[in-house]
């Protein structure tokens, strides 16, 4: 557990607890390191499946082309790509934000949108728990793999609750606790033997990966985590599993 | 490269969140009531207050 919840003074980078202040940095340093690789050590990381993953966040999320999309953290466009395309098909792209704290990994998703030809989505460096974005302006908050590294989480989502318009949708995948017997064990060998090692040959950075998988074991699991967006005024929460709970994807509505 | 002017119509201040003005010249975002301008690098604008430039006193009372 972090001791972010009784002390303001330190906040959990992986299993070390550091200042809170400190963490931001730590961040930031992982993701620049990790920015050109971040794509393919995905793939490595998850099987490929995490494409599965987004792809079904933004089923759920099921956008339509007349809204404003915010996504948070999602500084290569993994997401505002797929809003893109699945509002593209019911008549015309949505009005996309990407906000995300590292220069970067916006950089690279700038990139992709060049090569891709895609210009709805609008591209912003700005930190989770202080949106550079009016009140009550978005229809849709998404947060894909995000919110575990943001400092303090109950910010965030009060800024999530902010910025969406009043009906306004939130929602978030994230790594999350294992329900499936058995597969607890096998995710545990994966992660702490094989995914650091993975790191060190294909990003070279065998750090940033272990600080990865550290603070996927420190975040919440499901049912925390729903009450945390409760107490930040969203409404509704509901809960689905990926992979048996290695993901886990909470929906929530501002009303 | 140019800022996305859509963007740009909708940013506020993360301190703040009150309105900013486009410093075209300088490729900043102003903030008057945080004192803070915003820097643009690359056409992307970096609202963290960390990254941003204090504004003068004379800018501050001018603009």
């Amino acid at each position: 557990m972090s001791t972010e919840s009784s002390s303001q003074h330190t906040a959990s980078f992986g299993f070390r607890d550091v200042p809170a202040n400190e963490k931001e940095k730590l961040v930031r340093g992982v993701f620049s390191s990790v920015a050109r690789n971040y794509d393919l050590m995905n793939d490595l990381m998850s099987g490929g499946v995490h494409r599965l993953w987004k792809d079904a966040m933004v089923d759920w999320l099921n956008p339509q082309p007349s809204f404003k999309c915010l996504d948070v953290a999602g500084g290569t466009g993994d997401i505002a790509f797929r809003i893109a395309k699945s509002t593209k098909r019911k008549g015309r792209a949505a009005d996309i934000t990407v906000c995300d704290i590292n220069p970067d990994m916006l950089a690279e998703g700038v990139k992709r949108a060049e090569v891709l030809g895609e210009k709805s989505i609008g591209w912003v460096a700005g930190d989770a728990q202080a949106l550079p974005l009016p009140d009550n302006s978005f229809d849709t908050y998404t947060i894909a793999f995000g919110i575990r590294n943001v400092t303090r989480i109950d910010k965030a989502l009060e800024e999530a609750r902010r910025v969406l318009k009043p009906g306004g949708r939130f929602l978030c995948l994230e790594f999350s606790q294992v329900v499936v017997p058995g597969l607890d064990v096998l995710y545990d060998k994966f992660s702490f033997h094989i995914l650091p090692k993975l790191g060190e040959v294909v990003a070279g950075d065998r750090e940033a990966y272990q600080y990865l998988i550290e603070s996927i074991r420190r975040f919440p699991p499901q049912a925390k985590f729903g009450r945390m967006i409760e107490e930040a005024g969203l409404s509704h929460v509901t809960i689905r599993n990926l992979s048996g709970g290695i993901a886990a994807m909470h929906s929530a509505w501002k009303i | 490269m140019e800022p996305d002017p859509k963007l740009l119509d909708v940013l506020v201040c993360p301190i703040t969140k009150t309105t900013l003005v486009y410093d075209r010249e300088r490729q900043e975002l102003v903030s008057k009531a945080a004192g803070l301008a915003y820097p643009i690098r690359s056409g992307i604008p970096i609202m963290r207050p960390d990254e941003a430039r204090e504004l003068s006193e004379e800018e501050r009372t001018k603009r």
